[in-house]
């Protein structure tokens, strides 16, 4: 489910206007002025360079124990070494905190080395002792897990017999022990912390770590300012300040980039896409994103012990009818409509990113866009027309599908229109309920379908834990890790076996195989893997490193690589002033709400003139 | 006006020919259909002699005649996204004189079609304000007393209540729809026609005559509905006509914030739809231009007839023609 996207790149586009409500306020704060006065331009000012990126969404909480989105995520992995750290040409993993890591014959002890060259920001070196402590606070404060507590599920005991040796015991085998995301944080500093759950480090600045910045301030919705670590240990980066500054507003951010205010914008329409490539000193990166966009189907919520809940359809339960809506989704449309070629045809679960575990359906197996056979299917599964044409379920009442959106994403609420209209050939009627906030009918599991995204990681496994039997809530009062209660025993036990094996081509076999499962139940229909659609000016940024190298997003990396290499570039000079048309535009827009305005209030006075004395 | 009030400020109007007294032979039916009919022609005699409440009349006939007509002209196929005959995004051309919206669509077409919803939720959530307002304030005015004091008290909490936060906090607890969105605009605009009307009410049954009724024995109910509501009416009229372009404004103002129904067309929610598709900062124009103006120039042509109308009634107000 997207409200806990770990790593979601699509997190920033997903919840460009986060707060709930607050609709009307990030309108008014977008368009008219900036929630910060004091505009801190990228360019020189006193001589220091500045790079600023627009971000959207909220921070969730600075604590690396708490963290789960992907603001606050990135941040971390500026700030605080981890273990490993991914290469930004393939993805595989290289070293962090620590230089070398191996597991014994019996495959249930890791031994990392820990380098001894990296210190924390008040001096003190880091130790495998950090390490140690970060990993079993984890394991023994149920606070300390929420954010990364599945990393550590299956760890036995962490110790730390020398400062550069770390040994992490295992209950059973687990192949991403090369790819444990977990901010390491100092032991010196994190151990008078009462309440793991509620303390969330953004208190006293700038706080302790040993990334390649060192976060100096933070103002919730309004910035976050990070100093270059002038002593990290892969050299320190170039730029004299790391800001990431909030724009509510899609819109706004684009027209902060276009003035020079920031240096770089995220998620892209392909509308603002297509018009900054027109400029000369913008340079748009359009790159495979990390992300799959799916329809999920409520496969009827339940809860470990037994219990259902919700209330899904009853027809969902059926494969023959969760095919059937798979059949008559035409994701060639989505893409082409929709993202506009921003965005690859949605296949098998994993992106086409990581080629090593992307699966394609075989053309016996893959499900392509056919009415006519949907509703040969549905016919099959006893979900007739009735006089209206409308397709009627058991209850004898038409099938209406309540579909889940979320409103601060344009996509969910375009894919929704094309679902109405073609579920409504079917006979089936669809009612889009675009909501700020998911979570709440999510987590109940009081839907039908529902949009999902997840970014993936350079390690399934987490994307793939989502959907285990394992991960359903305890009880329906629960929260379960479960992205869309599906519980399915083929589907868990190629899990278990893949995280147990230890050779990367065969685990890549398992996951594949896992994939297949997944299309063939129907239960998550990826309808297409969005591009990371950025932008960022070249009179401001030099160079940048891109994830992959060859083509790939910038921001929401696995690593630091992109705010750490990125360059000033030579002379920063004056701001593209010149007057946009979309600046005449927004001024063409403004004088038509202002004269309505002016109506309005017409309106009211008028309306009240004899109240008035 | 259906009750001649024997304080009516019309006695000191210039009476036009046509309400002279009247040959005693008509009946009495006859008679207050003659009285309709002449006060109805002076009504309009006069409407007509404000230049803006004309242009206004005018330019609404032109948006109804448009919003009925558009099965016809444009048909309901125009809000289709899977049929839709462009490309996204399209610049204005010959095959469509607007361009096309994110989908492909003709903006003309929608833009047409969106004045359907745009007009009828105006329309309903100003004659469920003014329903309010007006139950409320003739029932303070006429009961007085702790009812009164009640009623005033709750008016006056939802007058200063900021308005849209209001709505928008029903649209968002309430599921996505039409009814929500003229629900949301009707109880959060009533209050000032509730004051409005208690006002004319409290004048009105200082009147001799309701005292006289009184006297003969009419209860609440028949002075209520018998000698007040008449009276209060023209005010009712004047204050709906104008209640209308700020519903049309709060519907726009709502869809544009996305708590209208998505899958609806309604001119708020093209310009939402231009935001979100980041039309503004990438100078699609004529996605935003369009709907943006058929909203004002709706509203403005409800307040011109609204205050025309205001001023035909209450002279005293002496507005410009």
């Amino acid at each position: 489910m997207d409200a806990q996207d770990q790593y979601g790149t699509g997190g920033a586009v997903r919840r460009l206007f986060l707060v709930a409500g607050a609709a009307a306020l990030t309108l008014t704060v977008g368009l008219v002025t900036p929630l910060n006065p004091a505009p801190q331009r990228a360019e020189a000012e006193n001589g220091k360079r500045v790079l600023t990126v627009a971000v959207a969404q909220s921070v969730d909480s600075l604590s690396p124990f708490l963290a789960a989105r992907l603001v606050s995520t990135s941040i971390h992995r500026l700030t605080y070494e981890y273990l490993t750290n991914y290469d930004p040409k393939d993805n595989h993993a290289v070293p962090g905190l620590a230089t070398a890591w191996k597991p014994s014959a019996d495959k249930l002890t890791w031994t990392y080395t820990i380098r001894d060259d990296s210190t924390w920001s008040d001096g003190k070196r880091v130790t495998a002792e950090d390490a140690a402590w970060t990993f079993t606070t984890m394991m023994t404060d149920e606070g300390a897990a929420t954010a990364n507590g599945s990393f550590v599920a299956n760890f036995e005991k962490v110790t730390a017999p020398s400062p550069t040796k770390l040994v992490i015991e295992l209950k059973k085998p687990q192949a991403t022990m090369a790819a444990l995301d977990v901010p390491i944080v100092p032991k010196h500093v994190w151990e008078k912390v009462g309440d793991f759950s509620k303390f969330n480090n953004d208190k006293k600045f700038p706080v302790v770590g040993n990334g390649p910045f060192v976060l100096t301030d933070y103002k919730t919705d309004s910035y976050v300012r990070l100093k270059p670590n002038k002593s990290f240990w892969r050299g320190a980066p170039k730029f004299d300040e790391l800001v990431f500054k909030y724009y509510k507003d899609g819109d706004a951010a684009v027209a902060a980039l276009q003035k020079g205010e920031v240096s770089f914008v995220s998620g892209l329409t392909p509308a603002q896409a297509a018009a900054l490539k027109s400029r000369q000193d913008v340079r748009v990166n359009d790159a495979p994103g990390r992300r799959f966009y799916a329809l999920a189907t409520n496969p009827g919520a339940r809860a470990k012990n037994g219990e259902r809940f919700g209330d899904g359809h009853e027809s969902l339960l059926h494969q023959k009818v969760r095919r059937a809506l798979f059949m008559a989704v035409d994701r060639r449309t989505v893409v082409d409509k929709v993202f506009q070629g921003h965005a690859v045809e949605g296949e098998g679960y994993i992106p086409p990113r990581f080629p090593e575990y992307s699966w394609k359906p075989g053309q016996d197996q893959r499900i392509t866009y056919d009415p006519a056979g949907a509703a040969r299917l549905l016919d099959e599964a006893g979900y007739r027309k009735n006089g209206d044409g409308r397709r009627v379920g058991k209850d004898g009442k038409p099938i209406t599908y309540r579909v889940l959106c979320h409103a601060t994403d344009p996509q969910d609420k375009a894919v929704g229109q094309y679902l109405k209209e073609w579920f409504g050939d079917l006979g089936i009627g669809v009612s889009l309920d675009c909501r700020d906030n998911v979570s709440d009918p999510w987590l109940a599991g009081e839907y039908d379908l529902a949009f999902d995204g997840w970014s993936v990681n350079p390690d399934p496994d987490f994307v793939l834990s989502i959907h285990t039997c394992g991960a359903l809530p305890a009880t329906p009062e629960d929260t379960g890790a479960t992205d869309n209660f599906i519980c399915d025993k083929k589907y868990d036990a190629l899990y278990e076996r893949q995280l147990a094996e230890y050779d990367a081509t065969r685990r890549a076999d398992i996951v594949k195989r896992m994939e297949s499962r997944l299309y063939d139940t129907g239960y998550m229909n990826v309808m297409a893997y969005p591009n990371a659609v950025e932008a960022y000016r070249t009179d401001q940024i030099a160079s940048i490193t891109t994830m992959p190298e060859a083509a790939g997003n910038i921001y929401g990396q696995d690593g630091y690589w992109s705010w750490w290499s990125a360059t000033p570039a030579a002379s920063d000079g004056s701001s593209g002033g010149s007057a946009q048309t979309g600046v005449i535009i927004g001024i063409v827009a403004g004088v038509v709400v202002l004269a309505g305005l002016g109506v309005f209030f017409a309106v009211r006075r008028r309306a009240t003139t004899e109240d008035r004395e | 006006m259906t009750t001649k009030d024997p304080d009516e400020p019309a006695a000191s109007r210039p009476v036009p020919a046509a309400s002279r007294p009247v040959p005693a032979e008509a009946g009495p039916r006859a008679l207050a259909r003659r009285r309709r009919r002449a006060s109805a022609a002076r009504f309009w005699a006069r409407y007509r002699t404000h230049r803006s409440g004309l242009f206004g009349l005018g330019a609404l006939a032109l948006f109804a005649l448009v919003a009925l007509t558009a099965p016809l002209t444009v048909g309901s196929g125009v809000q289709s996204v899977t049929d839709a005959p462009g490309r996204p995004m399209e610049s204005p051309s010959a095959e469509f004189p607007l361009g096309t919206d994110q989908f492909g669509r003709s903006l003309l077409g929608l833009v047409v079609w969106g004045a359907r919803v745009s007009l009828l939720v105006g329309l309903l959530a100003a004659v469920l304000s003014v329903a309010i307002g007006t139950l409320i304030g003739i029932t303070a005015g006429h009961f007085r007393g702790w009812f009164a004091t009640l009623m005033m008290r709750i008016t006056d909490w939802f007058l200063v209540m900021p308005t849209l936060v209001l709505a928008i906090v029903l649209a968002t607890v309430l599921s996505r729809s039409l009814g929500t969105v003229v629900l949301a605009i009707g109880v959060t605009t009533w209050p000032t026609t509730a004051r409005l009307v208690r006002a004319q009410t409290l004048a009105v049954e200082a009147r001799p005559y309701i005292e006289r009724a009184r006297a003969l024995g009419g209860g609440h109910w028949h002075v209520m509905s018998r000698h007040v509501l008449p009276n209060v009416m023209p005010l009712v009229l004047a204050q709906t006509t104008l209640i209308i372009s700020s519903a049309i404004l709060a519907e726009a103002t709502l869809a544009f914030l996305g708590l209208g129904d998505p899958t609806v067309v309604s001119w708020g929610g093209l310009l939402q739809d231009a935001r979100e598709a980041g039309a503004v900062s990438a100078g699609k124009w004529w996605y935003l231009v369009p709907p943006g103006l058929a909203i004002a120039v709706v509203a403005l042509a409800f307040t011109l007839c609204g205050r025309a109308v205001e001023s035909v009634l209450n002279p005293r107000l002496g507005v410009a023609r």
